[in-house]
């Protein structure tokens, strides 16, 4: 067994309100730079809808992600053979339309403008260009249902929906969507860091967040080929790739990534998972209707004493061990089982996981009036809205049980809570549904603890990140010592 | 490493030796820079034969002249002029290191030479014998580069082209060889360039890889059949030229599709594309 710890995090989809505060914070924080201008480490999608960029589940177009032949784990988008054919022209490299042309306006005409019978308007501005242009596509073009002929009705996830259910999705007056915010997963078998050629793509040890470095970057962008979720990003300006570096140094210094900081709903919990690394290839490679179960597995319990004495074999620090001891995503993924990973049939073992969020009860218009299948106030979870093989095609790599297992616990809880402080529905049911939910009343009682009434420090468990060890792995601080002192890891310039 | 560290200590060692090292310096020099253009009695080749120059002109005209030809016809000389139309227009080029000590070298080797009864540099021994149909085509294969030049120069194809040859011609780096033989002046005058090939580009080529006399033979042959039956090499190689590449071009890109057939093509405007309609 080698223990190593992982920074994890869950988005707790049914409190999202698609507000995109998490996208401003991170793109003022980092991405606000020339050559970033298209870049949103952190978006907001609303689903149905085909996201940034257009209809990046669709591996067939974009190659991202593991596929496995033989028995053997491969990068879908390039080997070492296709990397040198390629190298100079990566076929599988999304279009600029395809994220979208990233613009300014025009706010000097605002003030400029010469008198005339009409308000000045700010014309929108390309910023790759500098000509004026027409928007014809954004991050979020298709927010809340937004263009739903063109973007909605093209995502990946519906393939397996029979033409009723795609009816029922987006008839008029019964549209159902929800949020879908995305970061860099910070995967466990990352398929970025697999294609890149130059190795300047690595796994930090102690947290296991992926970064780029940028001294070594050579920006072939194999691995915004690779990557099935699209989350790196090529600067042109710099000629680098970048991506989401879940804000390490604020977590280094004990305080929540920006986006986590900033969500409104409060959906984002983040807290230390340990798992075992000598098993990841293995868990990778399995079918893919095992894949849940076995990422599962990966996860090792930290309340383990034999868990506990191979992490400190492992050199994970006792101080990380006590924050996975306490961790809300332990409990979120292992102990309640209602977070799951979105799209781990791409097998780069996402550590981000999302619980799936309840819609309404399905409906059906007859003369011009509503009626709905049940007037139950909390109706039978696949008399849902949205289908269940569509949220399982997003988070249950096509396997729905695990969905309707973290949306019936869902349920129970709210309908045990709702027993106990509004009492129109009576206990014993309220229990009978726990039980069938695989729940007990201590646990829904936890649930609805960490779901509805968390504070700031239960959410984000941050553990120390010790980088002082992680440094001394690779250099002697003492080295620098007669240099300019401690706190520069090389010396100012001086002079212009 | 003997080679380099030779090349250093000669010249080094040499500056101290007698003037008779100093006089075979100057001897190897002429052999090397002046003898593709230039006999000492044995006719004029390019150049004019220099037996006797020094009686013909003042010894400070010509050092003057042997480091500068071109400024000094520049100047409008009547003698320089005169000297230029009965090369047929060529001007001297400017050799390479030639300092006032060497050019004054040069002259004394000249007057001393024209002395004596039959010079060291009375011209390259070229066969008189009148050229076959098999010289010819010896020549032809030679300049296409079929037959390897025994010390392993480039094929002349490589750089220049001539009016026989078929195709797509030659190379454009040097200048057509059609003409070559009344440019230059005949068989005896291109056999002593060929020995010693002088231009900056020719002489890099070929300096450390001579041309032997039983491969300069044939070559005239076909420098001498081109000048008598063919016109310049005209424009029409070219344009086969340019469409082969224009060919080639497309076949390398159409090949290129064809390996990338499943590379990425734009998903966002495809879809917009659809729901307008358009197939």
């Amino acid at each position: 067994m080698n223990v190593r710890s992982q920074v994890s995090m869950v988005f707790h989809l049914d409190k999202c309100i698609g507000c995109h505060t998490c996208s401003i914070a991170c793109k003022n924080i980092w991405t606000d730079r020339r050559g970033t201008e298209y870049m949103w480490w952190n978006n907001v999608e609303t689903k149905p809808g085909t996201g940034f960029p257009t209809a990046w589940e669709d591996q067939e177009k974009y190659n991202g992600g593991w596929e496995v032949e033989d028995g053997k784990l491969q990068l879908k988008s390039t080997s070492k053979a296709k990397t040198v054919f390629n190298i100079y022209h990566n076929p599988s490299m999304p279009t600029m339309d395809d994220y979208y042309e990233p613009w300014t306006y025009d706010y000097q005409h605002l003030f400029n403008a010469p008198e005339g019978p009409d308000q000045p308007t700010a014309k929108p501005i390309s910023m790759v260009t500098g000509e004026l242009i027409n928007i014809e596509a954004g991050p979020n073009w298709d927010d809340d249902l937004g263009g739903s002929p063109i973007y909605a009705e093209n995502d990946p996830n519906l393939a397996s929906l029979s033409p009723e259910q795609r009816a029922q999705l987006s008839a008029v007056e019964r549209l159902v969507l929800f949020y879908f915010p995305r970061i860099c997963n910070h995967c466990l078998n990352p398929s970025c860091v697999a294609s890149c050629p130059s190795g300047a793509l690595y796994k930090r040890g102690e947290d296991g967040i992926v970064l780029v470095d940028q001294k070594r970057c050579r920006g072939w962008r194999m691995c915004v080929a690779a990557c099935p979720y699209k989350k790196m990003f090529y600067n042109w300006n710099t000629g680098k790739s970048e991506k989401c570096i879940l804000c390490f140094p604020r977590l280094e210094t004990g305080q929540a990534p920006a986006c986590f900081h900033s969500c409104v709903g409060r959906i984002r919990y983040l807290g230390v998972l340990l798992y075992d690394a000598d098993r990841i290839e293995e868990v990778a490679s399995l079918p893919k209707e095992k894949l849940i179960e076995g990422q599962r597995s990966l996860i090792l319990d930290p309340n383990d004493p034999e868990v506990v004495a191979a992490a400190r074999q492992s050199d994970v620090h006792d101080s990380v061990v006590d924050a996975a001891q306490r961790s809300p995503v332990y409990q979120f993924v292992k102990t309640w089982k209602i977070a799951l990973p979105p799209h781990l049939e791409f097998r780069t073992m996402p550590m981000l996981f999302y619980v799936p969020p309840m819609s309404p009860v399905m409906s059906s218009q007859e003369n011009g009036t509503i009626s709905h299948v049940s007037d139950n106030l909390f109706h039978d979870i696949d008399e849902s809205r949205i289908p269940m093989k569509f949220l399982a095609s997003l988070f249950g790599a096509g396997d729905e049980s695990f969905v309707r297992y973290a949306l019936r616990k869902q349920k129970a809880v709210r309908w045990y809570r709702r027993a106990m402080t509004v009492g129109d529905v009576d206990m014993p049911t309220a229990e009978r549904m726990l039980r069938e939910a695989d729940c007990s009343p201590d646990e829904a009682e936890a649930i609805y603890r960490l779901t509805a009434l968390c504070t700031f420090d239960e959410r984000f468990v941050i553990p120390p990140m010790h980088r002082e060890e992680a440094i001394q792995m690779m250099e002697d601080p003492l080295t620098h010592k007669q240099d300019v002192g401690f706190g520069f890891m090389s010396g100012p310039h001086r002079g212009m | 490493m003997s080679r380099l560290r030779l090349s250093i200590i000669l010249p080094l060692l040499l500056g101290f030796l007698c003037s008779v090292a100093v006089a075979q310096q100057t001897d190897t020099f002429f052999q090397q820079n002046c003898t593709s253009c230039h006999t000492i009695g044995g006719g004029r080749l390019t150049g004019p034969d220099l037996k006797d120059a020094t009686k013909r002109k003042e010894r400070a005209w010509l050092e003057k002249f042997i480091q500068a030809p071109k400024a000094v016809i520049d100047s409008g000389d009547p003698y320089a002029l005169q000297l230029q139309q009965e090369s047929r227009g060529i001007v001297m080029p400017a050799v390479p290191g030639v300092t006032p000590q060497m050019a004054k070298a040069l002259v004394d080797l000249i007057e001393a030479e024209s002395a004596l009864p039959k010079s060291r540099f009375a011209g390259a021994a070229i066969s008189d014998r009148p050229f076959t149909p098999a010289n010819v085509a010896l020549g032809m294969e030679i300049l296409r580069g079929e037959r390897k030049l025994s010390q392993g120069g480039a094929a002349c194809i490589s750089c220049h082209t001539i009016g026989t040859l078929r195709g797509m011609g030659g190379g454009r780096l040097g200048p057509d060889l059609t003409l070559v033989w009344e440019r230059l002046g005949g068989r005896k005058a291109i056999g002593a360039w060929l020995t010693n090939p002088l231009t900056p580009t020719m002489q890099a080529v070929y300096r450390n890889h001579r041309l032997q006399n039983e491969e300069i033979f044939p070559l005239l042959a076909v420098f001498d059949e081109a000048a008598r039956t063919s016109l310049p090499a005209d424009s029409g190689a070219q344009v086969n030229f340019f469409l082969a590449g224009f060919a080639g071009l497309c076949g390398a890109l159409g090949l290129m599709g064809w390996i990338w057939r499943g590379r990425f093509t734009n998903v966002r405007r495809n879809l917009v594309r659809k729901s307008r309609g358009v197939e």
